[in-house]
């Protein structure tokens, strides 16, 4: 009798690992990684890999010798956030500001706050503001690339989002047409094509890896702030498609702002959390210093996330 | 199809394994002796009432109830009581049994052993109860509490609706489904004697929609039999269906209160196999002293998995010995579903009135992983279909936060397992709740008899 294992319940376990579940984010990312690597060549291949194993090297060696609990090392997540940091940077940056991004998102941002599951700012996105702050000008500017495709509408100097000061918001609005959706040359690689970005989103919600509704909440409220000042003045303010399209907003709203650990975990707690970046990102992008706000909007709010986690708390049987 | 009903807060969907289900009830035959336990219902032990020596009979009362909630429990044999005395139980545990050497098959006369169904439901609710009780019957969908209790709701107190417990929501349990198939008419009209003393409430009888079979002959026996107001309600499949509190939930739209009892919703919950043994206590005057459990797992070949009916104090080794031994590539043997049944540290234990189940898992079923950290991706949360919080009941259980816990509701864990089934980082949630709650539970208690003994002082001091 001895051989068999007396444990309590459950006796058997979803078919479910925090490995398998960022496996499954990584499978999500590729359409939109296969498609900035044909447009970017080389160098964003370069950027990817010196990223994703920074990261990785940075976790287990931070794992292992730092904390001594290789638990805390996750291959997988690590490597999330290395491909997403990659994905928010300019395919010109060169390799040792990478670096430096990925020992700033996983040693500062990531485990002096204690690892996996501990950290309150998005790794990725923290590492992100970190270079764009210390480095403008290598993180807002970029060449037209070498890619393996190459598209006639490639141009060298800012990106859409840039072009809004020196056009004005009517032309920069022109500048946004179906063909963005596929594809849109400019800025990082998160940014060339929101249908792949949305292909990998949708992939999560059908693996069940992610909830629809933090998402659909920052689109909204994207879609709907950017509607009103649209139509008070045109002039001044680009339109829904143009704020929906541009930027890494899909990249964020699908990828970074549904972090688990960074994100609330009730329903009502994650529609607010999304309203709450759609909101302060419009804000960032109509009246701010910078174009692009979706990383700020989403670290401003990762910080009510304890908050929100407080106040909403899904319903329990049976009481009010 | 019309959209079938459910629970409405969490819950999963592992994996039905119904193995077995196309395994016809077989009859075990009988060990050369049976133990049979003085603790094999809720409450109170039953009291020994034979002495080493004596003579009983299939069927024959050896122990009386040893309280308000307990039972009587019988010999499911005939023979010699041989010794009377502490044998350790699934867990490891000692506790009282009664070994009895078998002789025969004498049964007690009292007893209509015949196959025919006995439609007529007894007019005097009293007299009902008392063969109930007389019967040992208790509930045998997992807590086996007394039914005669059950079915006597304090005075005050209506039912509205009898819900018999169909859903079998575990997996590879196949036992119930049998006895819907086999026995279905009998069922049914266990479920009229209940409905009957609970003075005519309606009656649902709750099947999940992965047994069409079994929703088509329990409605087939309704309709033939022909008793007012019972109606089969196929549900949709999720565990944990059959958990009382979300079959209430599911049949009735309605929600038990914390602490409150089914009935304060007007409902009774029984088990389909709850109904046959009240049937055959009320209409063959037999007592508990059969119900049918299925040996299975994903590591027993389809050919050596069974449904047996088993006289209850057989050995769990005896039947497995029946099955052709325990298979070599199991890591583990439970007794009960996967989600919420014991784990077997000792097979000489005995059967009792609740077992349902030999199950036999391989290492890869039962593995679990490695824990690692919180990702708090809510999982757990989503999955408790009591709508708790476990990641952070764990949490307020490592801070040793006794008021935090009863704030969020520890003490309403219904330890169905789904937390734990769904996190992805392997977490012990379940294990911490349960001792969780087990503390905040001493607290309740502790501050209710401290009230109890003020009103009391108070109400001596007024005197
Ligand atoms: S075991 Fe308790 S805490 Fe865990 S899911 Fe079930 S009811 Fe919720
Ligand atoms: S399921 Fe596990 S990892 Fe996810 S929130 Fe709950 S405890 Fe944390």
């Amino acid at each position: 009798m001895d051989k068999h294992l007396v444990s309590p319940n459950p006796h058997i376990h979803a078919a479910v690992s925090t490995e398998s579940l960022m496996r499954d984010v990584i499978i999500a990312l590729l359409p939109a990684i296969i498609v900035s690597v044909l447009f970017y060549g080389w160098g964003e291949l370069l950027i990817l890999a010196v990223s994703a194993l920074s990261c990785v090297l940075f976790e287990w060696a931070i794992a292992k010798f730092l904390f001594k609990d290789t638990a805390l090392f996750c291959c997988p997540a690590a490597l999330v956030t290395g491909l997403l940091l990659a994905m928010n940077l300019p395919v010109s940056t060169p390799w040792w500001i990478v670096v430096l991004g990925a020992l700033f998102a996983i040693g500062v941002v990531k485990m002096s706050f204690g690892g996996i599951g501990q950290n309150v700012f998005n790794p990725a996105i923290a590492a992100r503001v970190f270079l764009l702050v210390s480095f403008p000008q290598q993180m807002t500017h970029w060449t037209a690339p070498a890619g393996f495709i190459h598209s006639v509408d490639a141009f060298s100097g800012a990106t859409l989002l840039g072009q809004v000061p020196v056009l004005g918001a009517l032309e920069a609005d022109k500048l946004v047409s179906l063909q963005t959706l596929l594809y849109n040359i400019g800025g990082s690689a998160g940014e060339i094509s929101a249908l792949a970005l949305l292909v990998g989103w949708a992939y999560l919600l059908i693996r069940r890896v992610i909830k629809p509704w933090i998402t659909l909440s920052i689109f909204a409220t994207v879609a709907v702030v950017a509607g009103i000042f649209h139509l008070a003045d045109p002039t001044l303010y680009t339109g829904p498609l143009f704020n929906l399209l541009t930027g890494g907003v899909i990249l964020g709203a699908c990828f970074m702002a549904t972090d688990y650990v960074t994100s609330p975990m009730s329903t009502w707690g994650g529609v607010i959390y999304g309203v709450g970046i759609g909101f302060l990102l419009m804000m960032i992008r109509y009246f701010g210093s910078y174009p692009e706000g979706v990383s700020f909007a989403i670290l401003l709010m990762n910080m009510t996330v304890p908050l929100l986690n407080r106040w909403f708390h899904g319903k329990k049987y049976g009481r009010a | 199809m019309a959209k079938l009903t459910t629970f409405s807060i969490g819950g999963v969907h592992p994996d039905d394994s119904k193995i077995a289900r196309g395994c016809a009830i077989e009859v075990l035959p009988l060990p050369s002796t049976v133990y049979i336990s003085m603790a094999q219902h809720l409450g109170a032990p039953a009291k020994p009432v034979v002495a080493v020596g004596d003579k009983v009979k299939t069927g024959t009362v050896i122990a009386e109830p040893g309280g308000f909630i307990s039972a009587f429990v019988h010999s499911s044999v005939s023979g010699t009581v041989k010794s009377i005395g502490p044998r350790k139980d699934i867990a490891g545990n000692p506790v009282t049994h009664v070994e009895i050497t078998v002789e025969g098959d004498e049964w007690e006369e009292s007893i209509d052993r015949s196959d025919t169904l006995v439609t007529a439901i007894p007019e005097d609710r009293a007299a009902i109860l008392d063969r109930i009780k007389a019967c040992g019957v208790v509930g045998l969908g997992g807590a086996t509490f007394p039914t005669h209790v059950k079915l006597n709701p304090a005075p005050g107190s209506k039912a509205e609706c009898l819900i018999l417990n169909g859903a079998e929501c575990e997996p590879y349990l196949t036992s119930d489904y049998r006895i819907m198939l086999e026995r279905s008419r009998e069922i049914v009209v266990g479920a009229a004697i209940m409905q009957a003393v609970l003075g005519g409430c309606r009656c649902v009888i709750g099947i999940e929609e992965n047994k069409p079979e079994a929703i088509a002959a329990m409605d087939a026996a309704v309709l033939s039999l022909g008793y007012p107001g019972i109606e089969v309600l196929p549900l949709k499949k999720k565990y944990p269906q059959g958990g009382e509190k979300q079959l209430i939930d599911a049949v009735m739209h309605r929600q038990v209160g914390s602490g409150a009892l089914p009935i304060s919703v007007g409902a009774v919950v029984q088990n389909v196999a709850t109904a046959l043994a009240v049937y055959e206590a009320v209409q063959k005057n037999k007592p508990l002293i059969t119900n049918t459990l299925t040996v299975t797992g994903d590591c027993l070949p389809v050919e050596r998995q069974h449904n047996y009916l088993f006289r209850i104090g057989m050995p769990l080794s005896f039947i497995a010995e029946q099955a052709g031994g325990v298979p070599e590539a199991a890591a583990k043997l439970v007794s009960g579903g996967p989600m919420m049944g014991k784990a077997i540290a000792n097979l000489d234990a005995t059967t009792v009135k609740g077992s349902s189940s030999i199950l036999y898992l391989s290492e890869a079923a039962t593995k679990r992983g490695k824990e690692s950290y919180c990702i708090r991706c809510g999982r757990c949360a989503d999955a408790c279909p009591m709508g708790l919080e476990p990641f952070l009941l764990r949490r307020l259980y490592v801070a040793g936060d006794l008021e935090g816990l009863e704030k969020e509701a520890v003490q309403d864990c219904i330890e169905c397992g789904c937390c734990l089934y769904s996190c992805p980082a392997y977490i012990p949630l379940l294990d911490q709740i349960r001792m969780a709650k087990g503390q905040v539970m001493g607290v309740i208690r502790a501050r209710a008899a401290a009230a109890k003994a003020a009103a009391e002082a108070a109400k001596a001091a007024k005197q």
